[in-house]
């Protein structure tokens, strides 16, 4: 194990500094510090442009440069760093990191986590009906997302999300054909998706396209977008929908010591602990860590309510409800998040128009936490679903692809002859093994969000890692872009080591040694 | 209001009730009938709980506390606290605009909010006086001496008068008459000026105009009167110091550098040390005046955002924005009606059209394309102007790369190659390029008919009348371009054109050149060169090249590099004896009438030897809401920002 690590890093490191070299020299050739002063036609042009070639040792021969550079990087390993600096504003790369990489983290991990469960969820549906009209549909559209460009799909949401939702917010009269066809391809969906007889199907088109079409209705008519909550009767429900089907899909509602530990979980938080919150935060502005505090404190109750439910699967109850108070927990935070909407969209500098297109939060918003949650929100809500609708369809293939490859396997065969109920055979015994290969994917690409997105971030006005680089691009600074890649190669270099472990942790068969 | 007490929120949750009907037949393609049975079982059961529960919730959500309601109108917009959002590209970095490395846009536009300046630029471009701020008034021709009156209403924001002190600190810093290193020695392995130690003066700083300036002025006991004096007369004398800022804070750059404490003590430590040379002292203002003053977020140090102007900085978040804010003890005369004015960042052009239409900004400037032109005037409420930009585009002629317009190529017949040179321009498609190219971005575009100076500026129409430009190349002559080439007896010269292959407009130019070139019997070759920028001073890649020259001021002395022998921009090594006597001339000539007169003179050698054309000015395009009235472009920095004070919003 040792010795494969130390194989590893050393031929990374290897490859590392032949990339940076690489980089260096490239970057260097296409990038000129003097090219604004070239067409300058100030007195001084010849003292400034003398001047930025002896600051920027542009006389010397780049691969010297590099040398120099390197030394840099080396002193992080005795303490003292040096990435260089941008010779634009003075500031150290070191300085400029903190806020670019806390900008991609927040703006590219919450897409990265709901991209993979949608992902997942969708590549699975699509391989239980493969060959069918959904499943085509479902790679199509795949296919069709992951090839737009994201700085096409971020005007077109800023268009239509942001501008066309706003100006409704702002005049609210609903577009019935847009809603009626929303409501079709709605129906179509769940149609598709849960097969049966023809009659069955049809069923379920018509109830899931008037379902649909009532509800958009009534967010488009009522004003609720206006002044949207889930109230204590929503969040009551919406635990409760979420207890059934949690348990339907953990452990089966035949396991009724945790049906009922779950359902008991819903009443508790999604009605008495909501009712509580209300008052709660009343009284009290929250921070993060109360936040975070109480979320471990929700999942808490549930663990202990599926636990007092005792027998002998009792940590299976507990984990049902666990789960259950998770997403109940979840419902009070976004429910009081929404109570602040309409104080939101009314304040001065957002003037009714909720839905932003730039940058990571309003200037000079002053509010308490929840002005501020929303204000996020509203920020992060366009880049998210660009870079969530560009990125899910790779989970999509890889859950796919493999669902398939172990649906068809032999002890699957076994397990349904034995007589398991198709649900114990799916998320028991199929889908765990289908996505042991998202295990080598998913580390690498929650670690690589550590780079940002470079063009999302730069349509959308974040100034994260991303933006760091392109900045660096545009105005010839070689030092922001060389931490730039030094990180992202880094970082890619530890997840590929990492989904290594995993998989040699996940998998029996696979063992990490030299 | 999103009252939790709502009944109709019921309804929203329609899709959960569905969801979970639908969830016990999922997998009912894949043959499991029991489940459902046992689901349907159960959930007879739980309805009648789950009635009485929901009864109860209902019946409690009716007094739960009201979270969200909004207990003010915040919508107070009325026109004293009016906020105007502008979007930039490039976030500011310096608070010090007269470094080498501070001097950019991005910094000089919010230094000019927040300082009061002697003197701005007016739409006309001409120089109008901030006579709050103080005077510049010429007291004597030989030797010229010039007496900067500081107004009572000067003041740093911190409540100390700006005096003596602070002027002489920039004149100091600036000129760089004061250094004993030179800058670009100095500098460490990041490209900054290091901090020297001893006695090393390093201002990072060689503005040549201030530096012509060489003696200690005189100064008044008050300290509010300066006298500068020319060693040599100088044209540009009254832009000298008096544009933009009035410089660093001298007590605070004493506060930091010295350690003084006392506001008049640091301006006297700061006198002192520049009237005396004292290396020990300058060594230590010059560190912080290089470096001290630069941020990239809002600093802790509040002493870093004294300034002398109506607007202070109250918000900076990197790379994000950055928020001024009026401030209430403004004496000047520059008072504003909006309230706080903040410059959000962004590069992208449609996604600042997308702002503005969005409402998150009041106004934008974007890169001038077709394309966004054709957005911004799709916007309802939004008014956009189109105008000139501080870039001109010219074509120039290489005269020594022994090409089809070097003497050398005619066996040194220097009549011949002016000819061939003639022959080219008289071709050139001038009225074409900015009919198709410029026209649909700007519709007032003209051909820009000098090489000085800027349409629109002071001295513009009269130089124009005399480097008779129009009567040579005003229309475009391919009969007479084929005449010339004749006489010079040139079949068929090759001309290799070289511009930015990687834009778009350039292109469109060199293929209507191109055209109109091979017309008039030349062989016009595609000399496209993404680092074109770069091989400018190598002429033996092109015969003629086709870019931009970016003006910053309209001061006479700017041009020089372009036009005279040895100068730094003539690339084309162009050599007119007399136009380098004129320029001499030009640089002390103090009248402005003969200003015009001299420049109109120069060009008119460049027109007459064929040095090359002006084309035109690039289109700029300013948006702003309706309701935000007083933007008004213009083509040097500040730009938009110079009449921020006449802004209103509706």
């Amino acid at each position: 194990m040792i010795k494969f690590l130390a194989k590893r890093i050393a031929s990374s490191v290897l490859v590392l500094i032949v990339v940076t070299f690489l980089l260096y020299v490239l970057t260097d050739l296409a990038i000129d510090p003097l090219q604004e002063l070239r067409t300058s036609t100030s007195p001084n042009k010849e003292a400034d442009m003398a001047a930025r070639t002896q600051q920027l040792h542009l006389d010397v021969p780049s691969p010297l440069r590099y040398l120099w550079w390197l030394g840099g990087v080396g002193g992080c390993f005795i303490g003292r760093c040096n990435l260089g600096s941008s010779w634009k504003t003075h500031q150290t790369v070191l300085d400029m990191l903190p806020g670019a990489v806390g900008t991609s983290l927040k703006l590219v991990f919450a897409a990265t986590i709901v991209a993979i469960l949608i992902g997942v969820v969708v590549g699975l549906i699509s391989a239980l009906r493969q060959y069918t009209t959904f499943d085509y549909v479902i790679t199509f559209v795949t296919f069709l997302m992951y090839s737009l460009p994201v700085f096409w799909v971020a005007v077109l949401l800023k268009q239509y999300g942001s501008i066309s939702f706003n100006n409704y917010l702002q005049h609210p009269r609903p577009n019935w054909p847009l809603i009626i066809v929303i409501s079709i391809a709605a129906g179509l969906f769940w149609m598709g998706a849960m097969a049966g007889s023809l009659r069955r199907r049809l069923i379920n088109l018509a109830a899931a396209t008037v379902i649909t079409f009532a509800a958009l209705t009534y967010v488009f008519t009522s004003g609720w977008l206006q002044h949207p909550g889930l109230g204590l009767v929503g969040s009551l429900v919406i635990a409760l929908g979420a207890a059934v089907l949690v348990t339907h899909l953990s452990t089966g509602l035949n396991n009724r010591r945790s049906l009922y530990a779950a359902l008991t979980t819903a009443v508790v938080m999604g009605g008495a602990v909501y009712y509580g919150m209300q008052w709660f935060y009343h009284f009290y502005n929250p921070t993060v860590w109360l936040i975070a505090l109480l979320t471990i404190l929700a999942i808490a109750v549930g663990v202990g309510i599926g636990l007092a439910f005792g027998g002998p699967d009792k940590w299976q109850s507990a984990r049902t409800a666990g789960i259950v108070a998770l997403i109940a927990g979840v419902v009070i935070f976004i429910d009081q998040a929404m109570q602040y909407w309409a104080k939101y969209s009314k304040m001065s500098q957002i003037s009714g128009r909720p839905i932003r297109t730039i940058g990571a939060g309003e200037p000079g918003l002053e509010g308490n936490f929840w002005i501020h949650t929303v204000d996020n929100y509203t920020h992060l809500i366009l880049p998210s679903i660009a870079l969530i609708l560009i990125s899910f369809a790779t989970y999509t293939r890889y859950t796919r692809g493999s669902m398939l490859e172990v649906m068809n396997q032999d002890y699957i065969r076994t397990a349904r002859a034995k007589g398991l109920s198709e649900r114990t055979v799916i998320m028991r015994h199929a889908m765990r093994n289908a996505l042991l290969p998202l295990a080598a994917v998913v580390p690498v690409d929650l670690m690589t969000i550590i780079g940002g997105a470079v063009m999302t971030e730069t349509v959308f006005g974040w100034s994260g890692m991303g933006k760091m680089f392109a900045d660096g691009l545009h105005q010839a600074d070689i030092d922001p872009i060389m931490a730039y890649i030094l990180i992202v190669g880094i970082l890619s270099i530890l997840a590929n080591v990492v989904a290594d472990f995993v998989y040699g942790i996940l998998d029996p068969r696979i063992r990490v040694t030299a | 209001m999103g009252s939790p007490c709502n009944m109709h929120e019921a309804f929203t949750v329609f899709p959960f009730w569905e969801a979970r009907g639908r969830r016990n037949d999922f997998h009912r393609g894949l043959r499991s009938p029991r489940v459902l049975t046992n689901g349907e079982h159960v959930k007879k059961h739980l309805l009648t709980a789950g009635a009485g529960v929901l009864a109860t919730a209902m019946l409690l959500s009716a007094c739960s506390p009201n979270n969200g309601a909004d207990s003010s109108d915040e919508g107070g917009s009325g026109n004293q606290d009016a906020e105007v959002k502008v979007m930039w590209n490039q976030p500011f970095f310096s608070m010090n605009n007269e470094s080498n490395t501070g001097n950019a846009t991005a910094n000089s536009n919010l230094v000019y909010m927040m300082n009061d300046s002697f003197k701005y630029y007016d739409p006309d471009l001409k120089l109008q006086e901030n006579e709050g701020f103080g005077k510049i008034e010429k007291v004597s021709d030989d030797p010229l001496k010039v007496k900067y009156t500081i107004g009572d209403k000067a003041k740093w924001s911190d409540g100390t008068p700006y005096s003596a002190a602070d002027l002489v600190l920039a004149w100091g810093a600036r000129s760089g008459n004061f250094n004993t290193k030179d800058a670009d020695k100095a500098s460490d392995d990041e490209g900054n000026v290091k901090k020297q130690k001893g006695e090393n003066v390093v201002f990072n700083a060689a503005d040549p105009q201030v530096a012509r300036i060489k003696d200690f002025p005189e100064i008044s006991s008050d300290n509010k009167e300066v006298t500068f004096s020319y060693p040599k007369p100088f044209a540009d004398w009254e832009a000298n110091l008096a544009l933009t800022d009035g410089g660093l804070p001298a007590h605070i750059v004493a506060k930091k550098a010295l350690g003084t404490d006392d506001a008049q003590k640091g301006n006297d430590a700061v006198l002192k040390a520049f009237k005396d040379k004292d290396n020990k002292s300058l060594t230590k203002i010059a560190n912080t005046w290089n470096t001290g003053f630069d941020f990239t977020k809002l600093p802790s140090d509040k002493d870093l955002l004294v300034t002398t102007g109506p607007y202070e900085m109250t918000e900076y978040k990197e790379n994000q924005y950055v928020t001024l804010t009026r401030r209430d003890n403004y004496e000047g005369d520059r008072k504003p009606n909006i309230k706080k004015v903040t410059v959000r960042y962004n590069e992208d052009p449609t996604a600042a059209v997308q702002a503005l239409q969005n409402g998150e900004v009041d106004a934008i400037q974007p890169q001038a394309t077709a394309d966004i032109l054709k957005q911004v005037q799709g916007i309802d409420g939004v008014k956009t102007d189109t105008g000139d930009d501080a870039t001109y585009e010219h074509v120039d002629l290489a005269m020594a790369n022994g090409g089809p317009f070097d003497p050398k190529t005619y066996g040194g017949d220097a009549a011949k190659a002016k000819k061939v040179r003639q022959a080219f321009l008289k071709a050139m498609p001038r009225e074409k390029i900015v009919n198709d190219i410029i026209k649909p971005l700007n519709d007032s575009a003209k051909v820009r008919n000098s090489f000085i100076q800027v349409p629109g500026s002071p001295s513009y129409d009269q130089i124009v009348k005399e480097n008779g430009i129009e009567q040579m190349y005003g229309q475009q002559d391919l009969e007479g371009a084929k005449k010339l080439l004749q006489e010079a007896s040139a079949s068929k010269p090759k001309v290799r054109v070289m511009y930015a292959k990687d834009n778009a407009r350039r292109q469109q130019e060199f293929q209507l050149i191109k055209e109109a070139g091979d017309q008039a019997g030349f062989e016009v070759v595609d000399g496209g060169d993404a680092q074109w920028s770069e091989h400018l001073p190598d002429t033996s890649r092109y015969d003629a090249s086709l870019f931009g020259w970016q003006s910053t001021s309209t001061t006479v002395t700017e041009s020089e590099a372009n036009f005279t022998s040895t100068g730094q921009n003539n690339f084309g090594k162009y050599s007119n004896k007399d136009v380098d006597k004129l320029y001499d001339q030009l640089g002390q000539e103090l009248d402005t009438g003969k200003q015009a007169e001299l420049e109109g003179q120069i060009e008119k050698h460049l027109v007459d030897d064929a040095f090359g054309i002006t084309l035109f000015q690039f289109p700029s395009i300013t948006s702003y809401r309706e309701q935000l009235s007083g933007i008004d472009n213009i083509t040097v920095a500040p730009t938009l920002f110079w009449n921020y004070y006449e802004w209103k919003m509706q």
